[in-house]
């Protein structure tokens, strides 16, 4: 027991020594998390929870430009902002400085091209049904075209959407005005509205369902993907830690120093094992703290603790484990300390970049994603979103403890048989 | 202190994956209890090679090594409690003081805590390390960072101590102190193996000696007899004569 607590201290000075590693492994995490999640957060906000910033300039002269606009702001889904007195040249330029990504021209034939058109409409019906209507030739205006503008770091679908609703509110004022002009064609006055509602409020609903196992209704937001990926970023930094320190062990002969005392090589390795899982654990408890603490107190999404805590545990577990491992075996293969921190730091990155760390995957190419897979932090983050945002249960875990797993032992494995070639073992 | 063998070599030879040719060949040697004995030879001569074996670190590729003619109760477990192993790179934690090291290494050889204090605080003080037992040794000279080496490797008082090259690359003064303290254990009954390329320094030291040259043992014995026997006056004069001028890389 002396050994071990003699050991484990040994590996706790090591650490507690190396000022630079300490704070690639605590103070980059919260650093990243702050400023990514500051950064992200409107592009998620945009997505999940906030109306849709929408400037709309209505130069129309008469009503259903106004019904439009109305429309659109009692919907719910847009913050509208109204700037009537700019001319469609200035748009461009008023939409990129004031940020509202999104814009809409409302010509000033709007009214009268509807209304035409609605009543060639009538006249049409009329005309088929054999009913007598005011054939006198009337001036006859073109149907309007609205101009819809957006930045262009708006991705296309996103924008399709946002004009296919306005499109859907547009079938709602057109259908109107059609229904209106024939009965009024047919003098039939006000008796319209019934038929209107049952056409145009009457229609199929669609419900919408958050598929997740549990009750949970949470949502992905900014906090809730930069908190865990950047975390289990730092975790898997300490390969510059770790990795470096075996290096120096194996490079300066205090392994082979220790292969003639009477001692287990594997106390050794589990000494290490243990301070850095301990250290990673720290990670996950200082960068959680400030998502559940400091995030809010700026204006950001709180983070909330998954309720199924024995299995937050375990993705905490196997994720320190994975990064642990990788830093063992980097460790053993490398034949310098700064090959070690080089291939180790760069290979992080790469693995965060395909992992969905620094872009969620869904946002990836169908190839990406799947490289995604090779990724070990790819699957923690996976662990994470099952916890966060499906209610995670031990049975959707299952492939993400099992892909940990095998990462797990496939790093240790190399670990054990570098070591051996190296007689080390 | 008693002259009977407590190493003896058998036939041993070793060569590495790697190499084309043996990195020892068929060598045989007895080491006696008293001894300070010298493994002597050129770079590459297969030195290094040999003290990694009786540590335990390799295995020959043939032969054998017996400690204390096979006592039974010396299994190849516990002779790692009575070996003694310096190396010759600073193999301990720089970043730490020499009072952690000595702490982690003695825990290490299963000392008990009481015990572990009193030889840790006896080899800082023997060593002239007292002073600066609580500063990182990174900061330390090449002589104090020697003496560390040494201290973590007699921490457990070995039976058979196996240095190599103990006194590279360091002052005078260190080189003094090093020595005089090996010559005292010595005398208190540690076996020493010991290599090192300063052949007034092996001279002044060891008893009997083993001179090897690619491999195999060329000369071997009591230092005095091999220079009579040799018709030359020192060690470095015998050395030349047996290995050759021509450079070593």
């Amino acid at each position: 027991m002396f050994k071990l607590y003699s050991s484990i201290r040994k590996e706790f000075l090591l650490l507690v020594n190396d000022k630079v590693g300490l704070a690639l492994m605590f103070l980059m995490p919260l650093l990243l998390v702050f400023i990514i999640t500051i950064i992200q957060d409107s592009a998620y906000k945009m997505v999940n929870e906030n109306k849709i910033p929408l400037l709309v300039i209505n130069h129309d002269g008469g009503l259903e430009g106004r019904k439009l606009v109305n429309l659109l702001a009692v919907s719910g889904l847009f913050k509208i902002d109204t700037l009537n007195e700019l001319s469609q040249n200035s748009l461009k330029t008023e939409l990129l400085s004031r940020g509202k990504m999104i814009a809409l021209y409302i010509p000033q034939t709007f009214s009268d091209g509807l209304e035409s058109n609605a009543g060639d409409v009538s006249k049409i019906l009329m005309n088929d049904l054999g009913l007598e209507f005011d054939s006198t030739k009337q001036k006859s205006i073109s149907l309007p075209t609205l101009s819809f503008y957006s930045d262009p770091v708006l991705q296309e679908n996103y924008s399709y959407s946002v004009m296919g609703i306005i499109q859907s509110y547009m079938s709602v004022i057109e259908n109107s005005l059609m229904i209106d002009r024939m009965y009024m064609t047919m003098d039939l006055g006000d008796k319209s509205s019934k038929l209107k509602d049952r056409m145009i409020s009457n229609r199929v609903k669609i419900d919408h369902f958050v598929a997740s196992t549990s009750n949970s209704t949470v949502i992905p937001n900014s906090t809730q993907h930069n908190v865990p990926a950047w975390t289990i970023f730092a975790m898997f930094f300490m390969v510059v830690s770790l990795g470096s320190n075996i290096v120096k062990e194996r490079v300066n002969g205090s392994f082979l120093r220790l292969k003639t005392m009477p001692t287990s090589f594997m106390l050794v390795m589990f000494s290490k094992m243990s301070i850095y899982v301990v250290v990673a654990v720290l990670q996950v408890a200082v960068t959680f703290s400030m998502g559940i603490w400091v995030l809010p107190k700026i204006g950001l999404p709180e983070l909330t603790i998954p309720s199924n805590f024995l299995a937050f545990v375990a993705v905490v577990f196997i994720s320190s484990m994975a990064a642990v491992s990788y830093a063992l075996m980097i460790g053993a293969i490398a034949k310098t300390q700064e090959q070690a921190n080089g291939f180790g730091a760069i290979s992080i990155i790469i693995f965060g970049a395909i992992g969905g760390i620094l872009v969620p995957t869904f946002v990836m190419p169908g190839f990406m994603q799947f490289a995604s897979n090779f990724s070990p932090l790819h699957w923690c983050l996976e662990g994470f979103y099952i916890l966060f945002l499906k209610g995670g249960s031990w049975q959707e875990l299952r492939t993400v403890l099992l892909f940990l797993g095998v990462f797990i032992l496939i790093c240790q494995l190399c670990t054990y048989f570098k070591l051996r070639i190296e007689k080390i073992i | 202190m008693s002259d009977l063998p407590c190493i003896h070599i058998d036939h041993t030879s070793y060569k590495y994956k790697s190499a084309s040719e043996n990195s020892l060949s068929d060598v045989s040697l007895t080491i006696n209890q008293s001894d300070v004995f010298g493994l002597l030879g050129p770079n590459g001569a297969g030195k290094t090679t040999l003290i990694s074996i009786l540590c335990g670190i390799m295995a020959p590729s043939s032969g054998r090594v017996n400690y204390y003619n096979n006592r039974a109760e010396i299994s190849d477990v516990n002779r790692r409690n009575f070996i003694g192993f310096v190396p010759q790179e600073y193999a301990f934690y720089q970043e730490l003081t020499p009072r952690q090291n000595l702490d982690y290494f003695g825990a290490m050889y299963n000392l008990p805590k009481t015990k572990l204090v009193s030889r840790r605080e006896e080899l800082l003080e023997v060593l002239g390390l007292s002073k600066v037992a609580d500063k990182k040794v990174e900061t330390f000279s090449g002589g104090m960072k020697r003496r560390v080496n040494l201290a973590i490797g007699i921490i457990h008082e070995p039976g058979i101590l196996f240095l190599d090259e103990p006194t590279v690359g360091v002052d005078v003064q260190s080189k003094n102190a090093i020595i005089r303290y090996l010559q005292e254990i010595n005398n208190l009954g540690t076996t020493i193996v010991y290599t090192s390329h300063h052949m007034s320094e092996a001279e002044e030291f060891c008893n009997r000696i083993a001179l090897i040259d690619n491999g195999r043992v060329i000369a071997k014995g009591v230092l005095a007899d091999l220079l009579v026997e040799n018709g030359v006056g020192n060690l470095q004069t015998l050395f030349i004569k047996l290995t050759g001028e021509a450079y070593r890389d």
